[in-house]
């Protein structure tokens, strides 16, 4: 096992992951009034998971999201953006990204106490 | 992107929830002005908000260091910004006052073509679009604020 598994690949990509979904979330409150805007979302998830899959530390480490534009619209000005559901994402990604870090943290702190600096 | 982009896009939400409020705080304060800038009764006034591109330090970095954007930068986002103000240019609402001093020569006054109903809910649309901007910049912080942890 090498000193940066896979897992802690992983785990960097998924915070990554979830900070751009952070931005983008952000990006569609701050446009919830824009006629025409439609909302945009990160699925990391999915992504990370077919990168995983190979598991290949290169492949894991080099796996890049890209924000997908939605295509429904329930307001008359074609706006896409649902205040509600929006604030909802936002909290769970939050969390989401604390927990990751949280767990990165702790393997880091292994990796600390193994070395004897911890 | 970068690490604060989240916070740039919150913030170019509260600049633009803010002008909104000043434009409806506007179109209230007026709401009886019978001589506005053109001569006439005061119009109503609109924000018109467009979605913005990337124009952070991140992206200036990167332009000017000569990386062509990759894949989905031209979807990346880059907050809200205000495109214009526009005049409402529905017609004046006529009152019938003769005793005003600008009221036509069949005793009938021009006002403004605000309405106070409308003014008000404006109000309350931009501030609760306030308040979401500044919980999403919260979210952000604290988030950022967490992963500072990891290099204690």
């Amino acid at each position: 096992m090498t000193l940066i598994d896979n897992t802690q690949l992983a785990l960097e990509r998924a915070i990554s992951g979830a900070s751009m979904r952070q931005s983008v979330i952000a990006n569609n409150l701050a446009n919830a009034e824009t006629p025409g805007f439609r909302r945009m979302d990160v699925d990391f998830h999915d992504t990370l998971a077919q990168a995983m899959q190979s598991a290949d530390s290169a492949t894991i480490e080099a796996t890049s999201f890209t924000p997908t534009q939605g295509s429904t619209s329930m307001r008359a000005d074609g706006n896409g953006v649902d205040v509600d559901t929006e604030s909802a994402t936002m909290a769970k990604n939050g969390l989401e990204y604390e927990a990751l870090v949280s767990v990165a943290k702790a393997r880091i702190q292994i990796f600390q106490s193994a070395m004897g600096v911890g | 992107m970068g690490l604060f982009d989240a916070i740039d896009i919150s913030g170019s939400g509260l600049s633009a929830e803010r002008l909104r409020m000043d434009v409806t705080a506007e179109n209230l304060a007026n709401a009886q002005t019978t001589r506005g800038p053109n001569g006439g009764p005061y119009q109503r006034k609109e924000v018109v908000l467009q979605t913005a591109q990337p124009n952070g330090f991140g992206t200036q970095l990167a332009s000017a260091m000569g990386q062509v954007p990759g894949a989905g930068a031209a979807q990346a986002p880059g907050g809200v910004q205000a495109a214009q103000i526009v005049t409402d240019t529905s017609a004046p609402k006529q009152v019938y006052d003769p005793g005003h001093p600008d009221a036509n020569a069949q005793g009938y006054v021009l006002m403004p073509n605000v309405n106070p109903v409308t003014e008000m809910v404006d109000l309350i649309a931009s501030s609760r679009s306030y308040e979401a901007n500044v919980t999403a910049m919260q979210t952000a912080k604290s988030m950022f604020s967490k992963t500072f942890d990891l290099l204690r």
